[in-house]
């Protein structure tokens, strides 16, 4: 196993490689793959507006912790989940990756990435942008995630349903 | 004359039933906005979203750009947003906090109750008549508007009953939630969520109080949130707060059939009383000792007797009180409607308590939410449905007739009585029926 002890040992290139892996597990619909990258205690977020200072005081798009993603990955199978039937399809793309922060310490990194949604449902397409921060617990090989937040860049608006993991 | 007045209101309702048309028909919309959106209280907002002078909040009543504002006498008024030179929107955005309101087309000025400051070079103006003694030459004021313990409504029709009237029955769900507020006051708190529905505003309404539809249209979210969490937790765990709001849309249907339903004058109700779906939510420490200290045990008892659901205040509002979220109905369309829901702090009462409310108003009230979209996907295939020919007519059959009348008016009946439509399609016609505002 490799030790990275600063940003500047941190391969942007294997950082790259974990979104993509991780956007690409949410369009093959590998939910449970998808959702073992988090860490226990990891959450996906995505505020209700762009400065948000926390999920716990101000109303969010998504705020979910393991159990909440269980129960949405759960709904993505059950035919009585009729805003999902027929299933929405979705394609991410991700780019603009940069690491803005590492502590050897935590083996906490931040990455900062764009990306572009399109989700498709019932002769519908709806495209998606906007920037994701990971924070990403880094052991030397294997990344996880503590934190995904997805800040959509019309969260303010009013928004039809988002019937997908952005 | 519009083609929207010449429509004939009468054959479109029975006792019964409601005319397809009536959820579908453009030119019924535009009758609605300007006989019943544009006549009745609609909610603007809320005080605290104007804590101090010069604070505004643009919104709409109807179709109708307005400005909701404190002024420096810390009197609150309702301006139509809109510049009395040329007409361009006073505000552009949706919230802030000004001196005066500044045109941002030729710069005339207007004080925070509409009264014209100045006008550049207003010499050009002398003996045209538009100076500024033609009333005309403020921004103008809509026609009425009240506050009921912090929450303003505005009527653009200067005639009909006061506020406080019209609330009727009704008042008593906001008197209860503010009750619930150890300090007798709420604050609206964590930002809102606008969601987009491509459908009639009346299926949201209507959906409020229908306690028919929660075991259906949310089994994928209820029913599974209670068996992962049945999979997850130990039976020592304590049950999430996201679990404890989840479970009770899938209770039994004799326990929405007990909920019972409460419709009064003017299309107003509310589902739920003694229990509703918002009644087993655990403790949060010290909150009860909060109220009690602040109001003594009976008060406290008294407040928490009553545990109502949705309350509608036909047709733009409906709160929950005891989970204190409030949504708010935008018609912009026959198809297209937007939902704002907002939070509301208790002053006085533990963090936590307006920690369950945001937890509560993402989990069920945002786009992207687990319940919200199967309501939608109904009101979706509702507005698609009803284009078809198959049968004019959309029953509101269950029930009829079973509901209590009580002496003063008020009416009572079990949970799953259509009694909520049909009373609010009562009041709609009467709007809808009468030439005059």
């Amino acid at each position: 196993m490799t030790s990275v002890t600063s940003l500047a040992e941190l391969d942007l290139k294997t950082v790259e490689e974990f979104l993509f892996h991780e956007a690409r597990l949410l369009d093959e619909k590998k939910w449970q793959k998808w959702d073992g990258l988090f860490t226990t205690d990891g959450t996906y977020w995505m505020p209700a507006s762009v400065d948000q200072p926390d999920p716990l005081n101000y109303v969010s798009l998504i705020y979910e912790d393991k159990l909440l993603r269980a129960v949405r990955i759960e709904r993505f199978d059950n035919e009585n989940a009729h805003s999902l039937q027929p299933i929405p399809r979705s394609v991410h793309l991700v780019s603009n990756v940069m690491i803005d922060a590492y502590d050897a310490v935590s083996g906490t990194c931040t990455v900062n990435s764009r990306f572009v949604v399109f989700e498709y449902r019932r002769d519908e397409q709806r495209i998606y942008g906007g920037a994701y921060i990971h924070d990403l617990i880094f052991d030397g090989t294997d990344f996880k995630i503590k934190q995904k937040r997805v800040n959509l860049v019309n969260c303010e608006s009013a928004l039809d349903n988002i019937n997908v993991y952005l | 004359m519009s083609q929207a007045n010449t429509i004939d209101i009468e054959p479109l309702l029975h006792k019964d039933e409601v005319h397809r048309k009536v959820y579908t028909d453009p030119d019924i919309f535009d009758l609605e906005m300007e006989r019943l959106w544009h006549r009745t209280w609609i909610y603007v907002g809320h005080e605290s979203q104007v804590k101090n002078p010069g604070d505004y909040f643009a919104t709409t009543i109807g179709r109708q750009p307005v400005i909701l504002v404190r002024h420096k006498d810390d009197k609150i008024h309702v301006l139509y947003n809109r510049c009395a030179h040329k007409g361009a929107q006073l505000v552009g955005d949706t919230s802030g906090c000004v001196k005066a309101f500044r045109c941002c087309y030729h710069g005339w000025r207007f004080d925070t109750d509409g009264a014209l400051l100045t006008i550049p070079l207003e010499g050009g103006y002398d003996n045209t008549g538009f100076c500024r003694d033609n009333p005309d030459t403020n921004v103008k004021k809509v026609p009425r508007y009240d506050s009921y313990r912090g929450f303003v409504f505005a009527s653009l029709s200067a005639k009909g009953p006061d506020l406080k009237t019209w609330l009727g029955g009704v008042a008593s769900s906001i008197d209860n939630m503010v009750d619930r507020a150890p300090d007798g006051e709420l604050e609206v708190t964590g930002g809102v969520l606008r969601y987009t529905h491509d459908s009639n505003w009346k299926f949201f309404v209507e959906n409020l109080n229908d306690l028919m539809h929660a075991i259906v249209t949310h089994q994928s979210s209820s029913q599974t949130a209670r068996i992962v969490a049945k999979r997850v937790m130990d039976e020592k765990d304590e049950v999430p707060w996201a679990v404890e709001i989840f479970s009770p849309f899938t209770n039994r249907y004799s326990f929405f059939e007990e909920m019972g339903l409460h419709a009064f004058e003017y299309g107003h109700s509310y589902s739920g009383g003694k229990v509703s779906i918002h009644s087993a939510y655990s403790d949060i420490p010290g909150y009860v000792e909060a109220l009690e200290s602040a109001y003594g045990k009976e008060k406290t008892l008294d407040i928490f007797s009553e545990n109502r659901h949705n309350t509608v205040f036909y047709p733009s509002a409906t709160i929950k009180g005891p989970i204190q979220t409030m949504r708010v109905v935008k018609p912009l369309a026959v198809d297209k409607t937007v939902i704002e829901s907002w939070t509301f702090r208790l002053k006085g009462a533990p963090e936590a308590m307006t920690q369950r409310s945001i937890l509560y108003c993402t989990l069920i009230n945002s786009s992207a939410n687990l319940v919200g979209p199967d309501d939608y996907e109904s009101y979706h295939r509702l507005q698609y449905g009803l284009q078809s020919e198959a049968n004019d007519w959309v029953s509101m059959h269950r029930h009829m007739d079973q509901e209590i009348v009580n002496a003063d008016g008020t009416i009572e009946a079990e949970g799953t009585n259509d009694i909520v439509f049909r009373n609010q399609f009562k009041a709609w016609k009467q709007y809808m029926s009468a030439e005059d505002a």
